[in-house]
């Protein structure tokens, strides 16, 4: 697993920086890995709510789909947007608007069980 | 990454301009604002999405979702702009291999469903607003419900919109430069592309979330 992640790690590098060849295959491959994943996700979360319908499961049916959701945001992040080749100060900046869903978790819940 | 490795695929290959920076490496200037921006209308997306939370979680009343919007469909239209965004990677490799008709031709298709995804919106809205669904009060097969449904379904998806519509502009306008081949340079002549990917995932992100906690939940 560290080894296969740092090849991939090494071979981004290259493919960022203008290399030619495998780095590119590489990165094609690792594209359309995360690009499958998405949709698998997505299949995923349309047949969540179809088997948590009930009124008692709406509690698993939210964290469920919040959990599928942020997953499936931090994929685009990390991979689309090349976050996970960026120095820490890019990734802290965009890491910025997660403090809008800190508040709201925090607001709802105190709305909640007021 | 080590910085061995980088100098040596840099000087086996061209040039870069952009000296290396202890906080953000190789990022150019134009590559920090972007993320600067992104980050600050990730801010408006997560107040709008702020104020549905509120809206919602206090309401007495509120239809369920799945049972008014059509699920099917924009679970197409998601897939569509997931589709958009891989095609963007490719056209990003594709400037940095200096492959100015592949460039072209990815940008095409990122565009393309761009446009289908407005084209389903605009679709959506239509039969919504048709059925009773609109921006200050609304009813559902003759019932009146929360009018907070339809403004806060309308104030998200269409601020959304918006940005798939400055997404598809912002794309021409990078299309059109690209097609003189501005961008298949060499060097850091492909940034401005990776720029424009930039929003353009940003914009199939919010999406993710929006497709979630609107639609979904």
């Amino acid at each position: 697993m560290t080894d296969s992640t740092t090849t991939t790690d090494e071979n981004a590098a290259q493919a960022g920086h203008g290399g030619h060849g495998e780095g590119e295959q590489s990165m094609r491959g690792l594209y359309i890995t995360i690009f499958l994943t998405l949709g698998l996700l997505t299949v995923f979360e349309v047949y969540v709510p179809t088997v948590y319908s009930a009124a008692w499961s709406g509690t698993t049916k939210m964290l469920l789909l919040t959990f599928l959701a942020v997953t499936k945001a931090g994929l685009v992040a990390t991979f689309f947007m090349h976050l996970k080749w960026e120095k820490p100060w890019l990734r802290w900046i965009a890491l910025m608007p997660v403090y809008m869903g800190v508040a709201l978790i925090l607001i709802m819940l105190e709305t909640l069980y007021r | 990454m080590t910085s061995g490795h980088v100098a040596a695929a840099d000087s086996a290959d061209h040039q870069t301009s952009v000296p290396e920076d202890p906080h953000f490496g190789k990022a150019t200037g134009g590559k920090v604002g972007m993320w600067i921006f992104i980050a600050q209308d990730g801010m408006s997306f997560g107040g709008l999405l702020f104020a549905y939370g509120i809206l919602r979680s206090s309401a007495v009343e509120w239809p369920v979702p799945s049972d008014i919007l059509g699920i099917p469909l924009t679970a197409v239209a998601t897939f569509l702009l997931i589709c958009s965004s891989l095609s963007m990677v490719f056209a990003v490799q594709a400037a940095e291999e200096r492959d100015q008709a592949g460039l072209v031709r990815w940008l095409i298709v990122t565009i393309l469903g761009g446009l289908t995804f407005l084209g389903i919106q605009a679709w959506e809205y239509t039969h919504l607003v048709h059925d009773g669904i609109g921006f200050a009060q609304g009813s559902w097969e003759g019932e009146p419900i929360n009018a907070l449904f339809g403004s806060t379904f309308y104030s998200v998806t269409g601020f959304h919109g918006m940005h798939v519509t400055a997404g598809v502009i912002y794309l021409s306008c990078i299309l059109r430069r690209a097609m003189q081949g501005k961008y298949t340079q060499g060097g850091d002549s492909s940034s401005p592309v990776e720029l424009v990917g930039l929003f353009w995932h940003f914009v199939d992100l919010v999406w993710i979330l929006v497709f979630t906690f609107v639609y979904l939940l």
